[in-house]
């Protein structure tokens, strides 16, 4: 088993004042720009979110945080992603960020130059939406679970298959999905515009995000849209990238939970009581609040470790793992209480509290939940 | 009061690292304390002690505290790097713990000098040890409720009552002892906090037995036992905050303790554990591959590794900003529990020779894992419970309101 003291972060996480100054920024942007009412406005909105905040969130530089500079991005590491989306996870910000991120992440660890060069200056300005395609209708975890295959006619391919809870699929430009050329994994950018290609809108649990199927029948594309280093290692190093980011996002989510449901039990009086000097209330509290910093801990060092790894290195998995696991399940304790210790307003459609609790259901559903990764954590100490 | 320069941690890192390899002490041939609180035999003391001593001597103990007391000088916080190494290598536990971590840093606080100059160098060198009077029969996580009487009787005080839980009881010098001064006060304001002299008359110190039925800690019945005047620390009636200042850095929640924090990784890890589930069969089968116990030692890894990042963490000021004392103040509580749960996995994974106890030939290792699970709850009640820990989580970094 490997230790944690053996683990590849530095002392400080390679926390930097350029860190501190993103995420403060973000968080006063954030407070201004996405108060819960947007949020409540947006969850009803066809699209989903509002294309005057995605384009300031785009002059911002947030798109493009990770792009490298030759590509029009910020060039900066996954720890400030990960500070970044912790803020917009604790705002519960709808917005085609993480997709177009995650996207963004796949062209650069698979593309050529000349893809890189073509792809990543539209998404780092967003002017393209871009999303990644990681799950399929056999709704397995691992990322080499294929069934879409993409055959070769000529000097183009040709793409069958179906993939599943793709984020913001209906707004995307493009979408970076996993395809089998003879039974190999490859990568491939497809432009939503092509024939053959459709869209159907998810009805899907959380209403601060968009997600959709999407088909493949028969849709040809140029040799060129297959990402030139695009193999079943990369897509892992993809996904255990996307993994991290997914889980700082859900850190933000627990810690607004806990910030809601703190101030409700500090608020409501019952018997006399405020309901916070409850132990059965406080308690919990302290559970949550225990769970965030430990799962917090471990996302900043898995993000820490990403950053100390590089670009192209295939990183070590067990941090990435631990912080999902971990976050997913106090994500969804924060937000269950959060419910339950809110009482009948809790259950309500007016409490703010539910859409911190369908983010924790769809984000624990998302890229393996704490009993899958700890499957591959019990393989890491138990069997080597 | 002098103050020496910071020492290059990475070098001092170096020094003690060879320091311990070449002075570390050989096993003993009897059962060795995993910590201070289960010191039972005189074997046992002596080992520990000259473990302290030889570890004064080298200048390892104390480096926070002042010169003029025989502390190193150095900045806050040198301490912690040695008890960083100490933890890592695994050495033998520090005896005079309470002096160290405890009485040493309240003295420092609130001490006249005459009492710094007394009571600092013998806790260091293990000459003195200490025990702490704070809990009583009737008082256990309501401290302020302690009867134990210490009336002025012109000389000093007289002490009446009974304290418990006193680890290292019948080897030490002195206690910390909270009683009660001022009965006609209010409760919080009627305690004063006192360096008791063991060695007067009317001290009865006889052994308490835990669950396990071994001795380690003992209780105190004081009957008419006299303290000069100097034995009080601080003011009459400031018993309570003085208390309350014992307690934080006894749940290693503040700087300045004599050995030093971040070095208290518990004394079992989940490394052990995997190694006996290994070794461990299942009805017929490695209990390795039972993927219920899979899935629980996968969680108790990602506990462990995340306490250790939870504490790195705490050096980078901006990343512990919105909750600056949560990760210290949450130590305790999740630390033992941590090794509670740990110790209870570990009989789960022994299957039926889990039923064996200390003193069976057939006990798997000696029985050590329902051994180090009964003894586990020193650390969940002792110093205050774990639900104490999360009253004071909730109160003083939830800001809820109080419970009482």
């Amino acid at each position: 088993m490997k230790r944690p003291a053996d683990m590849n972060v530095p002392a400080d996480f390679g926390f930097t004042e350029e860190h501190e100054v993103l995420r403060d920024s973000a968080r006063r942007f954030l407070a201004e720009r996405c108060p819960i009412e947007a949020v409540r406005r947006l969850s009803k909105d066809p699209i989903g979110h509002d294309p005057a905040l995605w384009k300031d969130i785009a002059n911002l530089g947030w798109a493009g945080l990770m792009v490298p500079e030759q590509y029009g991005g910020a060039g900066l590491g996954m720890l400030h992603e990960a500070l970044l989306l912790e803020e917009t996870g604790r705002c519960a910000l709808p917005s085609p960020l993480l997709a177009t991120t995650f996207a963004a992440i796949a062209v650069m660890h698979a593309g050529s130059a000349e893809q890189c060069e073509r792809l990543l200056p539209a998404l780092a300005s967003g002017d393209a939406i871009g999303s990644l395609a990681l799950t399929e209708p056999r709704a397995s975890w691992e990322p080499s679970d294929i069934d879409a295959t993409a055959t070769r006619e000529g000097s183009r391919f040709v793409l069958h298959g179906e993939k599943t809870h793709v984020l913001s699929a209906a707004t995307a430009d493009w979408i970076v999905a996993p395809f089998l050329v003879d039974g190999s994994v490859a990568l491939f950018v497809v432009d939503t515009g092509v024939s053959g290609l459709s869209v159907r809108p998810e009805v899907g649990i959380d209403p601060t995000r968009r997600t959709g199927r999407v088909r493949f029948d028969g849709v040809r594309v140029d040799a060129s849209a297959r990402l030139a280093a695009g193999n079943a290692a990369v897509l892992a190093e993809i996904h255990h990238r996307a993994t991290c980011l997914l889980a700082a996002e859900m850190v933000g989510g627990a810690e607004s939970a806990l910030a809601m449901t703190r101030q409700y039990a500090i608020d409501r009086k019952q018997f006399g009581r405020q309901i916070g000097s409850f132990q059965a209330i406080k308690h919990p509290l302290v559970e949550i609040m225990i769970g965030v910093e430990q799962a917090r801990s471990l996302v900043y060092a898995a993000a820490a470790e990403f950053d100390q790894t590089g670009s192209g290195e295939v990183g070590d998995d067990v941090l990435v793992r631990m912080a999902k696991a971990a976050i997913s399940d106090t994500f969804w304790y924060a937000t269950d209480r959060g419910i339950q210790f809110h009482g009948g307003f809790g259950f309500t459609i007016d409490c703010d509290m539910h859409f911190y609790f369908k983010r924790a259901l769809w984000s624990r559903a998302m890229l393996g939940d704490a009993p899958h990764h700890r499957t591959h954590l019990a393989k890491s100490l138990l069997d080597d | 009061m002098t103050e020496t320069a910071a020492p290059d941690p990475t070098l001092l890192r170096k020094q003690v690292r060879q320091w311990i390899a070449e002075n570390r002490p050989a096993k003993p041939d009897f059962l060795e304390p995993e910590n201070f609180m289960f010191v039972e035999t005189d074997e046992q003391f002596e080992y520990l002690k000259s473990w302290q001593q030889k570890l004064y001597e080298a200048g390892y103990l104390g480096m926070d505290w002042p010169t003029e007391y025989g502390g190193g000088g150095y900045p806050p916080g040198t301490q912690n790097v040695v008890a960083h190494e100490l933890s890592r290598a695994g050495t033998p536990a520090l005896l005079n713990i309470i002096g160290l971590q405890w009485a040493g840093p309240v003295i420092l606080q609130f001490g006249t000098d005459a009492q710094k100059r007394r009571m600092l160098r013998p806790i260091l060198s293990a000459e003195e040890i200490w025990c702490q009077g704070f809990s009583e029969p009737g008082a256990g996580s309501d401290l302020a409720s302690a009867s134990t009487r210490a009336d002025d009787n012109g000389n000093g005080w007289r002490v009446n009552g009974h304290k418990v839980w006193t680890t290292l009881g019948r080897f030490s010098r002195w206690m910390i002892l909270l009683a009660r001064s001022e009965p006609a006060a209010a409760k919080y304001d009627g305690l004063s906090f006192f360096l008791f002299p063991m060695d007067v008359p009317g001290v009865d110190v006889q052994p308490l037995i835990k669950i396990t039925g071994e001795g380690g800690f003992n209780q105190v019945i004081f009957s008419d036992a006299q303290m000069p005047r100097d034995a009080l620390l601080g003011q009459v009636g400031q018993g309570w905050p003085i208390a309350m200042a014992t307690l934080t850095f006894e749940r290693g929640a503040a700087e300045g303790t004599g050995a030093g924090s971040g070095g208290t990784t518990p004394g079992i890890g989940v490394a052990q554990v995997v190694e006996l589930a290994k070794r461990a069969s299942r009805n017929g089968s490695p209990a390795v591959r039972d993927p219920i116990l899979r899935d629980r030692l996968a969680d108790m890894w990602i506990r462990e590794t995340a306490s250790g990042f939870a504490r790195r963490r705490t050096a980078v000021p901006a990343l512990v900003s919105d909750r600056p004392f949560a990760i210290p103040l949450m130590s305790k509580a999740v630390g033992s529990e941590y090794v509670q749960q740990l110790a209870d996995l570990a009989c789960r994974i022994l299957g039926p020779d889990a039923a064996l106890w200390l003193g069976d030939p057939d006990a798997p290792d000696g029985a050590g894992w329902p051994h180090a699970y009964m003894n586990s709850f020193a650390s969940t009640i002792g110093g205050g419970t774990s639900q104490i820990q999360r009253n004071i989580l909730g109160e003083r970094v939830l800001g809820l309101p109080k419970s009482k």
